[in-house]
């Protein structure tokens, strides 16, 4: 694969993702505890959720924070992200059509927000900066933008 | 052509009715449908339902004939204008440097009174124009073009340099063989699951009396539905595709088609980012193949609005590209291959699924369900060997296999955005997933190619 690029997400980012996964898995847990027993089916079910929980909370955030970089260079934005499969992308500044910031009610707590770059065909995200940083890639992607 | 402000003709009125009644149609055939299906539809519901009908039809003449009164248009030396609206006022100008494009359509109404509905078509994109003049007589038309001419632009000239049209025989074919099944069988099964819904307890008693018991006639059920979906699909490509005519005017393409509404759509050459043989599964085995375009802006459009040429023979694709369309023009044969070692890749995954899914489907099909694993496969080897792809000359050809063939040709400069994906199974057998993007439609992939080869891909296209 190709270089790397060098930037990298807010290290906060990894416990928004504890807590978002986490709530997701515990809530399985959940439902399979009390599903299990209504469908006579095996106890030992609960196994699978409760893998996922503590994957969850434990390494993989971790991992996937660590497989995230990202550039912004005059002609293009680049976005490496992934684990067990890595995706590179490359979006040319030209085809910028607009950029936006958002943030949830996780990040918000974190101070962190996401970029959303759309272009006429799809749009990309690099998510959980910190709030500041993430106003400053916005607002240099929105100019060079502009220029190209 | 005279700057004072003028009125559509009056056909526009009738446009405006037949469309409030159209909007209005459906909730009120629901509405009657409903009633007549509950059994409360008698005499006097009927007397009811036609004094609602008229006082809507006279409502939606009142009020056609009020925006119609109320709207103007005009033509000066900056552009050309228009003004309408009951209660808030909407006006619209378009400057003559704006102006891309004039396009007509004829409806219904419009053939009856021989006049035209003009599109007028700026940057933004879209099939609907920035202003629509629903019925204007010819001589303005003309004074219009003349005007849109006289100011260097060539909207309004036609610069005829090459016209392909689609024979009543290949109408036919194209028509026969129109691959939409996929997307009518859903709605036609949804519509069933709705009626019943509709039709209440008792219907749905009747309903399930009518729900195959055996496999014979589930087979039957199946045929039946399959032929109606087909029956559909041939009739909306013709009502689409009749007198389907494509011209090459400078930088533009212009496209005329349409059976009760005749539709003429002109786009700029510029915003056609790609170009896609789509060879479907009826058309394949006869060489056959139908051409569609990424166009920017066009997205929210309708698919037929997307379509290049309905049908055509896949050896003439280059001719027809030459003539027509040589900025996207390109040799759809002697791709590179993917690595022998992808192979398995492409089969053993379906297979596996496929075994998978027999295994969980013995119970209700006994040992009938193994037939799928060696059809996945089969159908994963044919992946492989439709798979191909080409970068040279700085234009993209990427051609693969899902139930159609499809073969995107684009410039790569024109991309907007480009993917290298590569899986852990993926890394161990140095291999890598492509993945070019032209449009909201349109992704060139190719899976499983050579890693190394990929990587220059990307660096060339990133």
């Amino acid at each position: 694969m190709t270089e790397l690029p060098p930037r990298r997400l807010a290290p906060k980012a990894t416990w928004v993702w504890r807590l978002q996964q986490g709530l997701a898995w515990g809530l399985a847990v959940i439902v399979v505890l009390v599903i299990a027993p209504e469908l006579d089916l095996p106890g030992w079910l609960v196994l699978i959720p409760l893998g996922g929980l503590v994957l969850a909370v434990t390494v993989a955030p971790t991992l996937r924070w660590r497989s995230w970089r990202w550039d912004v260079q005059p002609e293009a934005i680049e976005i490496r992200r992934g684990v067990l499969r890595i995706r590179h992308t490359v979006v040319p500044m030209l085809r910028v059509q607009h950029v936006d910031t958002t943030s949830d009610i996780l990040a918000q707590a974190f101070n962190l927000a996401s970029v959303e770059i759309h272009t006429a065909a799809d749009s990309h995200t690099i998510p959980l900066l910190r709030g500041r940083d993430a106003e400053e890639v916005r607002a240099r992607i929105a100019a060079l933008a502009d220029e190209s | 052509m005279s700057p004072e402000a003028r009125r559509l003709h009056r056909a526009a009125i009738g446009v405006y009715v037949l469309k409030t009644l159209r909007d209005a149609a459906l909730p009120l055939v629901i509405i009657v449908l409903l009633s007549l299906l509950r059994g409360g539809f008698d005499a006097g519901g009927l007397v009811r339902g036609a004094i609602y009908g008229a006082i809507g039809v006279v409502a939606a003449a009142i009020t056609g004939w009020w925006r119609w009164d109320t709207t103007r248009w005009w033509v000066d030396g900056n552009g050309i204008h228009k003004r309408s609206g009951l209660f808030t006022t909407k006006q619209t100008d378009i400057p003559w440097s704006r102006m891309q494009a004039l396009d007509l359509q004829q409806g219904i109404v419009q053939r009856w009174f021989d006049v035209h509905s003009v599109h007028v078509q700026t940057g933004g994109g879209g099939a609907q124009g920035e202003i629509v003049l629903e019925a204007i007589w010819d001589e303005e038309l003309q004074g219009l073009r003349d005007m849109v001419a006289a100011r260097g632009g060539t909207v309004g000239a036609v610069a005829d340099a090459g016209t392909r049209r689609l024979t009543r025989g290949a109408l036919v074919l194209a028509a026969l063989t129109a691959g939409q099944l996929g997307v009518i069988v859903p709605v036609l099964a949804a519509t069933a699951q709705l009626s019943q819904a509709v039709l209440g307890d008792e219907a749905e008693e009747d309903a399930l009396r009518l729900i195959p018991d055996s496999g014979g006639e589930v087979l039957l059920a199946a045929a039946v539905l399959l032929g109606a979906a087909w029956l559909l699909s041939v009739a909306g490509a013709v009502i689409a595709f009749a007198g389907f005519r494509i011209t090459r005017d400078g930088e533009r393409v212009r496209i005329r088609r349409g059976l009760f509404e005749h539709r003429e759509t002109t786009i700029l050459v510029d915003r056609i980012r790609a170009v896609v043989i789509v060879e479907g599964l009826l058309r394949r085995p006869f060489g056959l193949a139908e051409l569609e375009m990424e166009v920017i802006g066009h997205a929210k459009e309708q698919a037929v609005a997307q379509t290049l040429f309905p049908l055509l023979r896949r050896a003439e694709v280059g001719a027809f590209l030459e003539q027509l369309l040589p900025e996207r023009a390109d040799d759809i044969d002697r791709l590179q291959v993917l690595p022998r070692r992808a192979l398995r890749r492409y089969v053993l995954p379906p297979g596996v699924l496929a075994l998978a899914v027999a295994a969980g489907a013995w119970p209700f099909v006994g040992f009938w369900g193994v037939f799928l694993v060696p059809l996945a496969a089969l159908h994963g080897l044919a992946r492989f060997r439709a798979a191909g792809w080409r970068l040279a000359d700085g234009r993209l050809v990427v051609r693969r296999l899902m139930l159609a063939r499809t073969t995107v040709l684009a410039p790569a400069a024109l991309r907007e955005s480009v993917t290298l994906g590569q899986s852990v199974l993926q890394r161990r057998g140095r291999l890598a997933d492509l993945s070019v993007a032209f449009g909201k439609r349109t992704r060139a992939r190719v899976h499983h190619l050579d890693a190394d080869a990929a990587d220059e891909a990307f660096d060339r296209l990133a």
